[in-house]
């Protein structure tokens, strides 16, 4: 009795979801998995909308006293909303949701979004919710494309615990590598405000000093570092481990972080060196990845 | 009963007006004393700080600010013309004044904080004397309540809006917290000085002075308890330094890129903060081109001052409304009940 209840309440906010969000009778195509399906995306929508409320209340509140709390508060709300469709995704699989773009992109957005909430607490880097939610967007923007989430999933029948492992930790390292170039990407903002003297207005008033963020940029990025070393040392325990071209552009990856932040904490370099470092071998690593 | 504030600013009269009417701490007791001893005063606080003296009084039936003001041009043996010199307010408008002193806004530097402790410190000195009761502790008691409410509501303490105060704040903003940080000064002269000790207030630990004359840098270094160095030797300091402030007299470039460049892998390319306060400008702007130097000349830290000012003269008819807004709500003796 209670289940078909819930199976009721299910249903009616499928219809209220979609009627709200997605009017258009193409996006039905999203309807092949039932009523479990719509909740799941449901999830995602809810995860997109708080996350642009995250940017626009942020980047409305620069004018006030603490623009970061605009941001954080609605990203906390995000997270949950992510963590509620990784759990949809996570029960269709019976494993790590890693299994399509979608998954992987609303998997790397929470990832993104849990360090920025670490980070963002601990750094006191207000601000960086503004810059963080745009990302978190377009991530969950390409998951909620039609056919980013695979549908009709078949739930796995045995798991590699290496592959798990190794898979979750390498998102979950971007999403701290992806988090120091958005660092990176505040840098340039506030180098550049300051180095052409135009020190007026929220933006800079908000950010926070160019020592922290330099600090915040490298200390992220080697935390990244670290979780993306576990994680391909996972990748070689795997059971039907061969040195594929993945396992060698994650390498690559690696070795090229190791040097950025060698020569970082070692002999020093600018700050605005190190933010060009992080943003583009991101972006560099992010696309070989998307091809591969 | 009538609630009355007179006094002088530095609005009204000249310094040496203004001198002949401060009081130091001890004079401060004396002087509330005898206020209360005077005729028809029930109450009264003396505040004196170097760019205001102020009496609150709470005096009988037909006693008035007239009486008053002839009572302290007697206690200071005041002959001068007090045309313009003196302010007087009454009732609502004396508690008005006092909320508005207190927040900062009938201050020189409009918004600035220190006079909220000086009120706070003239009202408790008279409430230990005994020489107020219900009506001006009533009454301060809200003045304090107001100047926090507009200095946490309003930006009217925001942004630096001096020389020295904005070189802080652009510090600030490449280190943050200036706790640890070094700074040399090059020049010993007035604005040297003035900055460094902003400097100082905020933190910085380590000040070292540097002149042509030797002499004068060990003079500065002493009044600011920083360290003088030879002329001759102040690049070989640089390596260490987060803050550079120029301000000497010499016609031509005092600092250069060489001088910057041959220091940066031994700084491991830390941000450094220059700032040129100087006529002809002592830094070469070319230095400003190096990715982690931060260099600002004397116009950039005007230009920021005259804008905090204005943002601040922005803030005053809000700071004005709350204060008319605590007032209506509030019931004070002998000022609305």
């Amino acid at each position: 009795m209670l289940a078909k209840e819930l199976s009721g309440l299910n249903e009616m906010m499928e219809e209220v979801i979609y009627s709200l969000f997605f009017p258009h009778p193409h996006l039905k195509g999203w309807r092949l998995g039932g009523s479990y399906m719509g909740m799941g995306i449901g999830w995602v929508v809810i995860a997109t909308v708080l996350a642009v409320a995250g940017g626009v209340f942020g980047a409305l509140a620069m004018r006030g006293e603490k623009p970061g709390r605009a941001a954080f508060f609605w990203m906390v709300l995000a997270f949950v909303a992510q963590l509620m469709a990784l759990g949809w995704r996570g029960e269709l699989r019976g494993q790590c949701p890693l299994g399509d773009l979608g998954e992987i992109c609303l998997f790397l957005a929470w990832s993104l979004t849990l360090f920025y909430l670490v980070t963002g607490t601990t750094y006191r880097l207000s601000l960086l919710g503004v810059f963080t939610a745009p990302l978190v967007v377009i991530l969950q923007v390409i998951a909620l494309i039609p056919g980013s989430f695979a549908s009709g999933v078949a739930k796995a029948e045995s798991v590699d615990p290496w592959r798990e492992t190794h898979a979750a930790l390498s998102v979950l390292s971007y999403g701290a590598l992806a988090l120091a170039a958005v660092a990176g990407v505040m840098f340039f903002v506030l180098n550049g405000r300051l180095k052409s003297r135009k020190l007026s207005g929220g933006l800079v008033q908000g950010m926070p000093s160019v020592q922290r963020l330099v600090e915040a940029m490298a200390r992220i990025a080697l935390v990244g570092w670290i979780v993306l070393t576990a994680g391909i040392v996972a990748g070689l325990l795997m059971k039907s481990g061969s040195f594929s071209i993945h396992l060698l552009v994650a390498t690559i990856t690696w070795v090229l972080y190791a040097v950025l932040l060698g020569i970082h904490f070692v002999r020093g370099m600018p700050g605005r060196h190190l933010a060009i470092g992080l943003t583009s071998l991101f972006i560099l690593s992010l696309f070989v990845f998307a091809k591969l | 009963m009538q609630l009355v504030c007179l006094g002088l600013n530095h609005e009204t009269a000249p310094v040496e007006v203004r001198e002949r009417f401060a009081l130091t701490e001890a004079g401060l007791d004396r002087e509330t004393e005898m206020l209360l001893s005077a005729e028809d005063v029930l109450e009264g606080v003396v505040l004196s700080t170097c760019n205001r003296t102020e009496y609150y009084a709470v005096v009988n039936g037909g006693s008035g600010v007239a009486e008053l003001e002839d009572w302290i041009c007697a206690q200071r043996n005041f002959s001068g013309s007090r045309e313009g010199v003196f302010y007087h307010h009454e009732a609502r408008g004396a508690a008005e004044h006092l909320c508005r002193v207190a927040s900062g806004m009938n201050s020189m530097v409009l918004g600035e904080t220190e006079i909220f402790g000086q009120v706070k410190k003239a009202y408790k000195r008279s409430l230990d004397g005994g020489a107020t009761k219900t009506v001006l502790n009533k009454l301060f008691q809200k003045a304090f309540g107001v100047g926090k409410r507009v200095r946490t509501h309003t930006a009217i303490q925001e942004g630096a809006t001096s020389v020295a105060g904005a070189s802080v704040e652009l510090a600030e903003k490449v280190f943050g917290k200036l706790q640890g940080s070094s700074v040399m000064v090059i020049g010993a002269g007035e604005m040297s000085r003035k900055t460094a000790r902003a400097l100082q207030s905020r933190g910085a630990s380590s000040v070292m002075v540097t002149n042509r004359s030797f002499d004068k840098a060990v003079d500065l270094a002493e009044e600011i308890e920083g360290r003088a160095i030879p002329f001759q030797g102040w690049e070989e300091e640089l390596a260490h330094l987060d803050v550079v402030i120029a301000a000497t007299g010499a016609p031509h470039f005092v600092v250069k890129p060489a001088h910057v460049e041959a220091v940066r892998r031994k700084r491991k390319f830390r941000p450094l903060i220059m700032v040129d306060i100087a006529v002809p400008r002592d830094i070469d702007p070319k230095v400003g081109e190096i990715d982690e130097v931060y260099l600002y000349d004397i116009d950039t830290l005007q230009e920021m001052a005259d804008e905090a000012r204005k943002r601040r003269e922005e803030q005053l008819l809000l700071c004005e409304e709350i204060i008319r807004e605590e007032i209506d709500k509030s019931i004070l003796p002998a000022v609305n009940d």
